[in-house]
């Protein structure tokens, strides 16, 4: 176990000193701080844009990170050779898969932890920046006139304050409002749809190119994420032709490889509670073509995925010859 | 005891099903290649042991194979007594591969670090380990806290083979530890391998400098083709006879120089005086006889043994008419196993 987190340390030691992982925090940080400007545009309920944006923008630069570190962090090790060295030392190889997986994990949540504190910190803000809510704090009504107690740089210094301390009160479970009730759990439950996708990223490179690991993934991602509507086609496919044991030929064809390939790769809708976070629950639980996993299943169903993934990486990884 | 040792070792590859060489398609269906065939080796606790060969010869490959970076094909090896991959083994073992290249993200001293912790050694015992280190392998004193992609080919090598000491190694396996030194670098590197003997571990290196192979080896093993063609100690290799004798005269007369030229290997004629060499003792004592008689000077008398790079050079040529089938009689083996 210590020899595995000392990977997954330097792991996350090389992670935070590439640049281009900075690029993208900063990007992500950018475009959910835009999202307010973004949110006047909408017409009714502009935080629901906001928390649409902000956690969809968590997700995609989470997936980002787990596919373009992912890929490149045991192809980099084998390129650079310095995997004789580490392989030498007194470790196993699984040590080294399962050190590389939680440093990139590692890196992720962290980046993922930003990312949700600014999300938070944005809706506060722009609940406590609100035309009337702005006005009552900085101006007051005595006798019919309207006299302003305080300067508006002060109103902006404490809200940004309140702000960031209620954000961290959020995320810590500390401060519960309706505002932003659910979303600390999407965050979670995609954090944990991203060590999949992690998983699946290094077991690819295990075996394949940066370029290859990266296209399986992210092949992995898009059929992992449209599962349901693959299911609803091969359901579709079934009733057209009268059952399944009416099906034949190029149909039958369809219909078992939507069948197969829901099977090997992981059902992510489970993962995704956005819609039902930010617009209300019931019509995206209906639309699952399978009874929906409650929480505790879904968690379940996570981390058995990823250790399956994982044992398979290490599988292959225990027997590559290194030229 | 045998630090190392291995039986019938032999790593075999086989090709890409498909392959694109010299602009054209290949199937390669079958197709191997042969980078180690039956390797027999032993090397004995404390000494310093040599495996030399020329580019291909499967030097790499051995060394690969002892370190766990690849899998024999077949055969097995033993290192200080246990199976490959046994994890106590591989803590009293160090090993610097060839070109290292390290993580470039991290600072000398970060690095060092980093693999005593994976050797598992304390935080106090790494920080006394990692400050000796430093010192001993020559590095500056700004190195420990210089990222690795600033350090020169020299440098990288220097800290590599710091690395290959953290752990107070009983086996030190060095893969073209020269490889990118200067003559001075070399020297040292030299040097600490010596070192390295008299505190009494066992140095296993590869190398295709032979010249600083014959000065620190105790035994060798010539490699070519991935087969063992010549092991030994270095002195029975080698032997004792003196292959040529050098003699250096000045003031010979030209008839006398034109009388020897016959028998001698080579003569050379310049300002400074004559460079006669020759085979047999006797011609060398009737030349300096009859010199001095004729009023010229002995500059130097200088009897010539093989060196291992011609020894190296006549084994390694001689061999690949032979039949691949048919493993290399490895010379001076007989001798070393009675």
């Amino acid at each position: 176990m210590g020899k595995i987190i000392v990977i997954a340390l330097n792991t996350f030691r090389e992670a935070v000193r590439n640049k281009v992982l900075y690029f993208l925090l900063i990007f992500a940080v950018i475009i959910i701080g835009f999202s307010t400007v973004i949110s006047d545009l909408s017409i009714a309920e502009p935080e629901k844009l906001i928390k649409d944006l902000g956690l969809a923008s968590i997700d995609f630069f989470g997936f980002l990170i787990a596919v373009f570190v992912g890929v490149y962090l045991v192809y980099n090790e084998l390129d650079r050779k310095t995997i004789y060295t580490i392989v030498s030392k007194p470790i196993d190889r699984t040590q080294f898969i399962l050190g590389k997986f939680f440093g990139l994990l590692f890196t992720i949540y962290v980046n993922i932890a930003i990312m949700t504190f600014f999300l938070f910190a944005v809706v506060y803000f722009r609940d406590a920046t609100q035309y009337d809510v702005m006005t009552r704090a900085i101006w007051h009504e005595t006798g019919g006139k309207f006299v302003q107690v305080q300067p508006l740089w002060l109103f902006y210094l404490k809200v940004i304050g309140m702000s960031g301390a209620k954000s961290l009160g959020t995320m810590v479970g500390y401060y519960v409002v309706p505002l932003t009730a659910g979303l600390m759990k999407t965050v979670l439950l995609s954090a944990l749809g991203l060590a999949i996708i992690t998983a699946f990223a290094i077991f690819y490179s295990t075996f394949s190119t940066p370029t290859l690991s990266a296209v399986f993934t992210f092949l992995t991602f898009v059929i992992g994420s449209l599962c349901e509507d693959i299911m609803r086609f091969a359901d579709k496919i079934a009733e057209a032709a009268g059952g399944v044991g009416a099906l034949a030929g190029a149909d039958a064809l369809k219909y078992w490889f939507c069948r197969v390939a829901v099977l090997v790769v992981p059902n992510l809708a489970y993962f995704d509670r956005r819609m039902e976070a930010v617009y209300g629950a019931p019509d995206i639980t209906a639309a699952m073509t399978g009874p929906p996993l409650l929480d505790w299943q879904t968690v379940l169903y996570g981390f058995t995925y990823t250790g399956a993934i994982l044992c398979l990486a290490c599988l292959i990884f225990r027997r590559r010859n290194f030229k | 005891m045998n630090v190392i040792e291995t039986q019938k070792l032999s790593k075999v590859y086989t090709h890409d099903f498909l392959d694109v060489e010299n602009g054209r398609l290949r199937f390669n269906l079958m197709r191997r290649t042969t980078a180690l065939a039956d390797l027999d080796l032993q090397v004995r606790d404390g000494e310093i042991y040599g495996l030399l060969g020329p580019n291909g010869a499967g030097k790499s490959t051995t060394i690969k194979i002892l370190m766990g970076i690849l899998f024999p094909s077949s055969g097995r090896a033993r290192i200080l007594g246990k199976d490959l991959g046994n994890k106590a083994v591989k803590a009293r073992v160090g090993f610097l591969p060839e070109n290292p290249f390290f993580y470039d993200y991290l600072k000398g001293a970060e690095f060092l670090d980093y693999y005593g912790q994976l050797y598992g050694m304390s935080r106090s015992a790494r920080k006394k380990r990692i400050g000796e280190l430093f010192d001993l392998v020559g590095l500056p004193p700004h190195a420990p806290n210089l990222p690795l992609k600033g350090y020169s080919k020299g440098m990288l090598q220097r800290i590599g083979l710091a690395q290959s000491l953290l752990n107070d190694p009983k086996l030190v396996v060095l893969d073209e530890p020269q490889s990118g030194l200067d003559p001075m670098g070399r020297k040292e590197i030299r040097d600490l391998i010596l070192s390295l003997r008299d505190q009494g571990r066992t140095v296993f290196f590869s190398s295709h400098i032979l010249s600083d192979a014959e000065l620190i080896c105790d035994r060798v093993a010539i490699l070519n083709r991935g087969r063992l063609v010549a092991e030994g100690d270095m002195a029975k290799l080698l032997g004792t006879a003196v292959k040529e004798y050098e003699v250096w005269m000045a003031g010979l007369p030209q008839e006398l120089i034109e009388s020897v030229a016959p028998r001698a290997r080579k003569v050379i004629d310049n300002e400074e005086g004559t460079l006669v060499i020759l085979e047999k003792q006797d011609d060398a004592d009737s030349l300096i006889r009859e010199g001095l008689a004729r009023g010229g000077q002995l500059i130097s008398l200088t009897p010539r043994r093989e060196t291992l790079e011609e020894y190296f050079i006549r084994e390694v040529s001689r061999k690949p008419g032979q039949s691949s089938d048919q493993p290399a009689q490895p010379a001076g083996k007989q001798e070393e196993n009675v």
